[in-house]
């Protein structure tokens, strides 16, 4: 009979006695009310709240009192701009994934030896994540003013009329997704550095005696190394992609034409800007369902294995 | 041939020479052991010879070949670290047969090396695991492994069993000496251990701040120490260095003296002392004993003889075993 066989037939009142006695329960007691008052008060409380106004029709003020059941989702559900919005932050996932941490990876794999190089490149491509959202979005909406930014100077030197690219029904997303990446690029790079410096020198040095290239090396020992640093920068992605709204509204408020919003934006335009508290809850309900089931399914698929 | 020459082999890092300058000449097919006490450079030569370090200036020549500028991969050689360096990620078959995936080796062929390495090194029911699930001994062997499939004409070692225990660190000793037997290759081992480098080795390689102060055949430099630093370094326990006083030469700096060869006698004998601390190892018994005006002598005696602490004894060197060094560190040549 093994231990942990025996410990299992035990009695309830007895495992009960032991855990009083060796102070878990207690500890438990003491420690965890304040975590789950705070947890309770400030996150499922507020939730509960908007899940209860997404089912009125109620503009912020006094008490909700018409019911209308399932009429919000049902809206959204129809509304073209936000099928748009989905489309676009599924676009900001895609190119998350797909552009900008395959760009934060190669810049983290030139720079990330410790030399007083390295270091200056570190920061100057760090300072994009550390400037505030809205401050990036000012920034970059004058970059592509048409009249005075970089492109209308970049259109003038070729000769070309200038152009607005922001307010391009085509195009103005394309340039919020540059800003985008711009902007958080440096945090993923900065993940990858730092799984790389604890790659053990000898292991590469041993790929080299083994004949490895330069990039067999990256393939072969770096990537696997980093990989868990990979599926937590991943998965910092796609939730932080859920969310994009600070850099949209300066940028373009989710115009021309609501061509740019995000399902963020988009709740803040319909549910708060035009007093539909009602209607915006009910966003948010869907946006909280999906990264819920974004987390719960990555954690799933890619986080688990890990004893191995 | 795979004879190993290194010629004129200087290297600095930055301001600091490591090694100032170095000639060095590894036969082809030997076991030549690098000791030297830490931080004198064995590591840094090691490297050298493997392409991972690039002299500052000087050549390295294997197989009468000259590689100084060649990729470690291009020269024909392997390298075991002290650490194993194996890749966690990867099972114990494809750890070996790593470099020669990297080769486009056929499959037919690499499998058949990756056997007959597993067979070498009793790792057959191993294959299949990753590193992770292994003791310290078994991915020792599995470091091995992979530089044995390549087939290199030189093997180097950089303290490759220093995270194993003593048992399985005697264990490894053997099995690597019966490795060069059969594989017949060169192979360059770095070591701290009096014992590795003993049994081992048919050519010692001495080192002291980045300087070779002797090669030799093992018994050559047990017998015959060339400096004074050599007899330090070589032996277990420490052979005894004392002034040239100790035996009335003045003129001799030091005088080196192996412990098992001074006498112990009641009285009578050239130098009285008193025993600090006995040590029974069961077939040896060490005394740590304080001679007077002569200063600290261990002697080594047979396990049956029996002393306590405290004990007054006569000790005398045997004069045909004295070794004589200058005020140059070399050695004087005993004229009788
Ligand atoms: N990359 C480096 N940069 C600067 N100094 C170095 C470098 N590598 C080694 N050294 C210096 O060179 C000297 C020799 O180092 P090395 O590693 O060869 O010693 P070692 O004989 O192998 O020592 P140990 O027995 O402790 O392994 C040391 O003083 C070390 O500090
Ligand atoms: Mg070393």
């Amino acid at each position: 009979m093994t231990i942990a066989a025996a410990k299992r037939r035990l009695p309830v009142s007895e495992r009960l006695r032991r855990s009083l006695s060796n102070g878990r329960v207690t500890a438990a007691l003491v420690l965890l009310p304040p975590a789950l008052i705070l947890f309770s008060l400030f996150v499922m409380l507020p939730l509960g709240e908007s899940a209860y106004y997404s089912f009125f029709n109620w503009n912020g003020y006094g008490t909700p009192t018409e019911f209308v059941g399932l009429e919000n989702f049902e809206r959204i559900a129809g509304h073209s701009i936000f099928h748009t919005a989905v489309g676009n932050t599924l676009k900001i996932v895609a190119v998350s994934l797909f552009l900008q941490m395959p760009l934060a990876l190669l810049l983290a794999l030139l720079i990330h030896r410790k030399t007083p190089t390295n270091a200056v490149f570190r920061l100057i491509f760090f300072l994009p994540y550390i400037l505030a959202e809205v401050a990036a979005g000012l920034i970059w909406s004058f970059v592509f003013d048409g009249n005075y930014g970089i492109t209308a100077s970049i259109a003038g030197f070729f000769g070309a009329e200038s152009f607005f690219i922001l307010a391009d029904r085509e195009w103005a997303f394309a340039a919020v997704m540059t800003v985008i990446v711009w902007k958080y690029f440096g945090f993923h790079m900065m993940i990858y550095i730092a799984a790389l410096q604890s790659v053990p020198e000898d292991q590469i040095e041993a790929a080299r005696i083994e004949g490895a290239r330069r990039l067999q090396i990256v393939r072969y020992v770096q990537i696997p190394h980093i990989k868990p640093a990979i599926v937590v920068s991943a998965f910092f992605a796609i939730i932080g992609a859920l969310q994009v709204f600070d850099v949209i509204i300066p940028l373009t408020n989710g115009g021309p034409s609501n061509q740019t919003h995000t399902i963020v934006t988009y709740l803040y335009t319909f549910g708060l800007t035009r007093l539909n508290i009602g209607f915006g809850s009910a966003v948010g309900v869907i946006l909280f369902i999906a990264a819920i089931t974004v987390a719960l399914f990555y954690q799933r698929i890619f986080m688990r294995g890990k004893q191995a | 041939m795979s004879e190993v020459q290194l010629q004129n082999i200087t290297k600095s890092f930055g301001a600091m020479t490591v090694i100032p300058n170095l000639n060095l000449t590894v036969p082809d097919g030997s076991f030549t052991v690098l000791v030297g006490p830490s931080g004198c450079g064995k590591s840094t030569l090691l490297r050298i010879i493997s392409g991972l370090e690039m002299p500052s200036s000087g050549d390295v020549l294997i197989g009468g070949q000259d590689v100084t500028l060649e990729e470690p991969s291009k020269r024909g050689i392997s390298m075991v670290f002290q650490s194993y360096a194996l890749y966690p990620h990867m099972t114990v078959a494809q750890n070996i047969d790593f470099g020669l995936r990297l080769a486009r080796m056929p499959a037919a062929e690499r499998e058949a090396r990756v056997a007959e390495a597993a067979r070498i090194l009793a790792l057959e029911d191993y294959l299949d695991r990753k590193p992770g699930q292994l003791s310290g001994g078994q991915r020792q062997r599995v470091a091995i492994g992979r530089s044995i499939v390549r087939h290199p004409k030189v093997f180097l070692f950089d303290e490759p069993l220093s995270n194993l225990d003593a048992a399985l660190r005697t264990q490894m000793r053997v099995e690597l000496a019966q490795l060069h037997q059969s594989l017949d290759a060169t192979m360059i081992y770095v070591t701290h251990d009096q014992v590795e480098a003993m049994t081992l080795a048919d050519q010692i390689v001495v080192m002291n701040a980045g300087r070779i102060e002797q090669v030799g055949a093992p018994m050559e430099l047990y017998d015959r120490p060339q400096t004074e630093f050599v007899a330090g370094f070589i032996g277990s326990p420490k052979m005894n260095l004392l002034p040239g006083s100790a035996i009335g030469q003045e003129e001799v700096k030091t005088v080196g003296i192996r412990p098992e060869h001074i006498a112990v006698t009641g009285e009578g004998g050239d130098w009285p002392a008193v025993a600090q601390v006995v040590e029974t190892l069961g077939a040896d018994t060490v005394v740590y004993a304080k001679a007077e005006r002569i200063g600290d002598v261990t002697v080594r005696l047979p396990g049956n003889i029996r002393l306590k602490a405290g004990e007054r004894l006569s000790l005398t060197p045997e004069r045909a075993n004295l070794h004589l060094f200058g005020h140059d560190g070399r050695r004087m040549e005993v004229v009788q």
